[in-house]
This record gives structure tokens, C-alpha cells and sequence, in this order.
């Protein structure tokens, strides 16, 4: 597809983005989303999770316009406690916390606010650009994988994620597993058999991979949250008042730089598997402090530590869509709540759908311009109005979230057994964040486990039980490649790092 | 040390309950044959894990413990299963009285101490919640006996 092409999709897609209908829920997604991101302990995960079944009525194209409003929104509104309270409304603004904060201590929170609202309307503008123009030639070349590709590249996503989320390798990797094992259970997508229903036929469907998500991230981390000391859970916070919002002009040309170096890191990163808001906002940082000319002031409210990674999540997280559009593959939590949803309105994505549902992509890519305006301006005069939510305290916001996961997850499918499951996974969460255990393995795993299985079983079926073929196709080769060096790059820094000991103990 | 115990019982079991469903060849795998791997595979890794922390465990006590923690787990405790209580109760007590019940106790476990307060906010989440989902969303949640 050519440039002028794109251009001439594009120009459709914001003709369906720009009916009263879908503008209505790209802003009500911007809205829940900077709402989800201003509450600590609600981060996108859970917000897109709790709000999919509100869009069963809709078109698919309606239904992705708002839920990827929630994801991005989230961006803009997780600066704001960050900078306000020091404290991370989700997990990809922690770093804005370090300088953010020390700013508004200077009382110039305002400038801060405004340069994050500013540099992610930047960031998400150009990272859009590139998903537009990137996505469709990138998926004519994918439509030549086959089973065994997939396959391949399925396997190295898990394994690049589970480098990447932090901690240890082998634990993620477990938690990747389990997840599979989660999804075999109900129907084998190959022969249609049951499997581990123990005779249940509520288990046929296999386990709603909402609850797992919803347990994991939602109520794991309100859990996590009700086992703070009272004095934490009593704290009513004191929003500053803003006496400037606006930036000066030194600021801006501070921050171009940042905001421009964040979107570069952050698109990148976006297209790898892993969190790429968490990771693109980490190297962000690292970059602007490593080549800043006064670096002394990282860390004391130095404007650039905030701009550029506050632009690279929202990079990162429009990039993201591009693996889940291209390939059909989700390489994070969020887009892989977004895959469910996609398959629940009965559309397949995989190389083939942006040509099967122009609309849909285009309309989607459309609207997250309209969307990162909308919180541009959400986000500029009414950031008072957001942080003043945060006056509820913990051990009155707390029940409230609880009590709207339950709800929210009984209207997916009217079922008790969902509540149960997410229940038992919310007290898993709980466990695994004491253990130290990553849970986004986890649910990537259950979503894309029958895709993974299919591919297998279906690359075992041309090849005639022939391991080789999974070698013998170049592409599916080069991932295999790439998995094996990640698997062994912590044993290669194991062994250096045991040889330097031991020639240190010899000298 | 727990954790990775019980995961790999977690793989046993899935292996043990694979072969009952034909695990079949890699020339015409069956419906246990994905799982049944998954299940050894989980195994290999928790034991690998197993002899990592056997050989961190002299110099490193609790060597997987991982957030510290403080505060109290005993809360989390009640926090849960008044959850679960409440959760279980919502067929018979219908949605209303049991969003009320959730929101009265998870209040009352987190230290609001005034029963007025408890009270009241119970009643505003239960009904906000009340004409959120089941008048406007139209989402049929179960009304016990007292049919609203």
C-alpha cells in the first residue's frame, strides 16, 4: 500500500471516527481512561477489562475506538498523581514521580502537568503518524507466515516479555506456562474434545480470561493496597492549587528535545514485546539525564526528566498497537485485553484484517487523533477537576473499586462462576506480588495460548510430525535464533560475572 | 521456597491429568499432548528454581520473599472473605442488599469506626451502583427474593 493510499484510508477512517456516535465513546474513553489513570490502583489493565462489557451493543469499530481510549488516556491521567502526590496513578508514570514531583514541591506544578499534557499530545501525534503508514505494508508482508512463523514468533514474545517485566527469568517463564496450562482448559481448539472441565459443562468456554485479568490487576493490587497501615489508608491529600498552568517559554524549548527523543524511544520500544510504557519511560529518563547538560538537577525537579518520559509512554503505548494490528499477536497485558475484545465483536485480527476491515483500523487510527485532542484539552483546564478525586480516601475508594469489579464482572457474561474465578485470581495476584511473581506473562499467556497451540499442532500437520519444520522456514528460524540468545543471555552474564569474582578472588 | 512447590505440584498435576485425554504422537498429537509438555516443561523449570534457592537458601534466608511485607495480612484476610461473603450471598439476598452487605464490611474492615458513615456511604454506592447497572445498563444481576 502506498503513501497516498494510506492517506486517502485515512481521510475515511476519520470520516467514521467523526460520527456523533464514535465521538461520543472516544470521549467517554478518554475520560474513564484519565480517570483510571488518576486512581491509584485501577491502572488500564483493569479499566479496559471492567468496561468491555459496556460495549456489547456496539459495532466492533465503537467498541476498540473506546477501549483504546481507556489505554492511552490512562497515559495522560497517570502523570497527574505523580506529579501531585508522588505517588504513580499506574505503573508507566512512576519515573515522572522523581522530577515531577520535586516541581510541584517549587510550586510549579502546573508547567509540569502542562508540559506532560503537551508532550503526550505530541508523542501519541506522531507515534499515530507511524502506525498508520507502518501497519498496512508491515502486514502485507506478514500475511506470508505461516503456522510454524507464528509459532516461532509467539515463543520469543513470551520470552522476550519475560526477560523485560523484571525480576527473575525463570519465575516469568513459569508464570507463562501457567497460563497456557489455564488456557487448554474447555474446548481443544483443534478436535473440539473437553479438556479439564472435570465434567462441568460451565467450563466448556474455557476460563473467562476477564476475570483472570480483572483478579490479577484489579483486585490483586486492591489487596495489595487494604494491607497498608491505617495511617495510609486515612490519608486525604491536599491538592496544590494551580496559580500557573502555563508553561513559560524557556520551558517549552527546554522540553522540545525530551518530547522528541521520548516519541523516537518510545515507538521503538512499543514494537517489542514487554511494557513498553514502563520500559519506554525508564530509557527515556536514562537518555535525558545521561546527555543533559546540567545533570545534577535530575531528580530536583529537572523539567526534561519529566517531558520526555511522559511523552515516550504515550509513544510506546500507540506503537503497540502495531503488533497487535499487524500480526494479530498482543506483546502486552493491555493489547491483549484489547485481542479479546476484538474477538468478541467476531473480528480475527492477524495480517488480513486491515484489509478485511478497512473501517475498523482506519476508524480506530482516526480517532485516536480526535482522542489524544480530547485529552489534550481534558487534560489543560481540567486537571483541577481530576485531582480532586484523589481527596477520597483509600479506606472509602477501596470498597468502591471492589464492589465495581464484581459488578463489572458479572455483566460479561451473567455468571457466577466468573466471580469466583476472578476472586480466586485476585487472592492469586495478591500472592504473587508477595512472592514477586510477574503476573503479565500470565495473562498473555491465557489469551494467546489456543492461538499458540493451533499454530503448533497445525505446523506438526503440514510437516507430518517432522520437528524441522519450525528450523527449516528461514523466518520462524530467525525468531528461534533470537529466543535462544535471550534464554542464555542470563546464564552468558552469570558466567562473567562468577569469572570476574573468581579472578578477583585470585588477585 | 513455597511458590515454586506448588508449582510444581501445578505441573504434575496438569501432566497426570493429560495423559488420561491421549497425549497421542508428535506425527498425530491428541488433545493432551500440548498440556501434557506444558506440564513437564513447568516441572523441569520449578525444580531448576527449586535448586537455585536450595543454593541461595544458605546465604540468604527467605531468599524468595519478595515485597516486603508489613501491615497486615490478617486484614487482607477479612478483606477477602467478606468479599467472598458477600459474593456468595448475592443470589439469595439479590444485588441491592448485597452491594450494601460488600460496601458495609469492606468500610468497616478498613477502619471507617463511625456506623454512621459506613452506613451512609454503603447506601449511596449501593444505590449509585444500583441505577447504574441494573436501570440504565439494563444488566440482569440477581434480585433475591425482594424483587426491586
Amino acid at each position: 500500500m502506498d503513501v497516498l493510499g494510506s492517506l486517502q484510508y485515512l481521510a475515511t477512517g476519520f470520516g467514521v471516527a467523526t460520527t456523533p456516535e464514535n465521538l461520543f465513546y472516544c470521549l467517554a474513553g478518554a475520560i474513564v481512561g484519565t480517570l483510571v489513570g488518576v486512581l491509584p490502583g485501577l491502572g488500564p489493565i483493569a479499566g479496559i477489562a471492567l468496561l468491555i462489557p459496556a460495549t456489547f451493543n456496539l459495532n466492533a469499530t465503537s467498541a476498540i475506538i473506546m477501549l483504546a481510549g481507556i489505554y492511552y488516556g490512562a497515559m495522560y491521567g497517570g502523570s497527574t498523581t505523580s506529579i501531585l502526590i508522588n505517588v504513580p496513578g499506574e505503573t508507566a508514570s512512576v519515573m515522572t514521580c522523581i522530577d515531577g514531583y520535586q516541581m510541584a514541591r517549587k510550586g510549579r506544578a502546573g508547567p509540569a502537568l502542562a508540559l506532560c499534557a503537551i508532550g503526550s499530545f505530541v508523542a501519541g501525534g506522531l507515534a499515530i503518524l507511524g502506525l498508520a503508514f507502518l501497519a498496512p505494508p508491515l502486514a502485507e508482508a506478514a500475511l506470508a507466515f505461516g503456522p510454524p512463523e507464528f509459532f516461532s514468533l509467539m515463543v520469543f514474545g513470551f520470552v522476550v516479555l519475560s526477560n523485560v517485566t523484571g525480576g527473575s527469568l525463570i519465575k516469568s517463564l513459569m508464570m507463562a506456562l501457567v497460563g497456557l496450562i489455564i488456557g487448554t482448559i474447555g474446548l481443544d481448539p483443534v478436535s473440539g474434545n473437553p479438556r479439564f472441565t472435570f465434567g462441568y459443562v460451565s467450563l466448556l468456554g474455557g476460563i473467562e480470561f476477564v476475570a483472570v485479568a480483572i483478579g490479577l490487576f484489579g483486585i490483586g493490587e486492591v489487596l495489595v493496597n487494604a494491607e497498608q497501615p491505617a495511617e495510609i489508608l486515612e490519608q486525604r491529600v491536599l491538592v496544590p492549587r494551580f496559580r500557573d498552568l502555563y508553561p513559560n517559554l524557556q520551558d517549552l524549548k527546554q522540553s522540545l528535545g525530551p518530547i522528541l527523543r521520548g516519541t523516537g524511544i518510545g515507538f521503538g520500544v512499543g514494537l517489542v514485546p514487554g511494557p513498553a510504557p514502563v520500559i519506554a519511560t525508564y530509557a527515556s529518563y536514562m537518555v535525558e539525564k545521561r546527555i543533559s547538560d546540567h545533570p545534577e538537577e535530575f531528580g530536583h525537579g529537572a523539567i526534561e526528566g519529566v517531558a520526555g518520559p511522559e511523552s515516550a509512554n504515550n509513544a510506546a503505548c500507540q506503537s503497540a498497537f502495531i503488533p497487535l494490528f499487524v500480526l494479530g499477536i498482543p506483546f502486552a497485558p493491555p493489547t491483549a485485553i484489547l485481542l479479546g475484545a476484538l474477538l468478541i465483536h467476531g473480528v480475527n485480527p492477524g495480517p488480513a484484517m486491515i484489509a478485511e476491515h478497512p473501517q475498523l483500523f482506519w476508524g480506530v487510527v482516526a480517532s485516536m487523533y480526535i482522542g489524544n485532542f480530547i485529552l489534550l484539552l481534558l487534560n489543560l483546564p481540567f486537571v483541577p477537576l481530576f485531582a480532586n478525586i484523589l481527596r477520597i480516601p483509600k479506606k472509602v475508594l477501596l470498597p468502591l473499586v471492589m464492589l465495581f469489579c464484581l459488578t463489572g464482572m458479572y455483566s460479561v457474561n451473567n455468571f457466577m462462576l466468573d466471580l469466583w474465578v476472578m476472586l480466586g485470581c485476585g487472592a492469586l495476584g495478591y500472592l504473587m506480588r508477595k512472592w514477586a511473581y510477574e503476573g503479565a506473562p500470565l495473562l498473555l499467556a491465557l489469551v494467546l495460548g489456543p492461538k499458540l497451540e493451533v499454530a503448533f499442532r497445525q505446523s506438526l500437520m503440514i510437516s507430518h510430525g517432522a520437528f524441522n519444520i519450525f528450523v527449516e522456514r528461514p523466518v520462524s528460524l530467525v525468531f528461534l535464533l533470537a529466543t535462544l540468545g535471550f534464554l542464555l543471555l542470563p546464564l552468558f552474564r552469570y558466567t562473567v560475572r562468577s569469572l570476574g569474582r573468581g579472578r578477583a578472588a585470585a588477585a | 521456597m513455597t511458590p515454586a512447590v506448588l508449582l510444581l505440584l501445578f505441573g504434575a498435576v496438569t501432566a497426570g491429568l493429560s495423559l488420561q485425554i491421549r497425549v497421542g504422537t508428535l506425527r498425530a498429537p491428541g488433545s493432551g499432548f500440548f498440556p501434557f509438555y506444558l506440564g513437564l516443561l513447568l516441572i523441569l523449570l520449578a525444580a531448576i528454581r527449586l535448586a537455585q534457592l536450595w543454593r541461595e537458601g544458605r546465604s540468604l534466608p527467605g531468599g524468595d520473599q519478595g515485597a516486603a511485607a508489613q501491615g497486615s495480612w490478617q486484614r487482607v484476610l477479612l478483606f477477602l472473605g467478606a468479599t467472598v461473603l458477600a459474593t456468595g450471598l448475592l443470589t439469595v439476598l439479590g444485588y441491592p442488599v448485597a452491594a450494601f452487605l460488600l460496601m458495609a464490611l469492606l468500610l468497616h474492615i478498613l477502619g471507617v469506626r463511625r456506623w454512621t458513615h459506613v452506613v451512609a456511604i454503603a447506601l449511596c454506592a449501593a444505590g449509585v451502583s444500583y441505577a447504574l447497572f441494573v436501570r440504565w445498563l439494563q444488566i440482569p444481576l440477581p434480585m433475591g427474593g425482594f424483587g426491586l
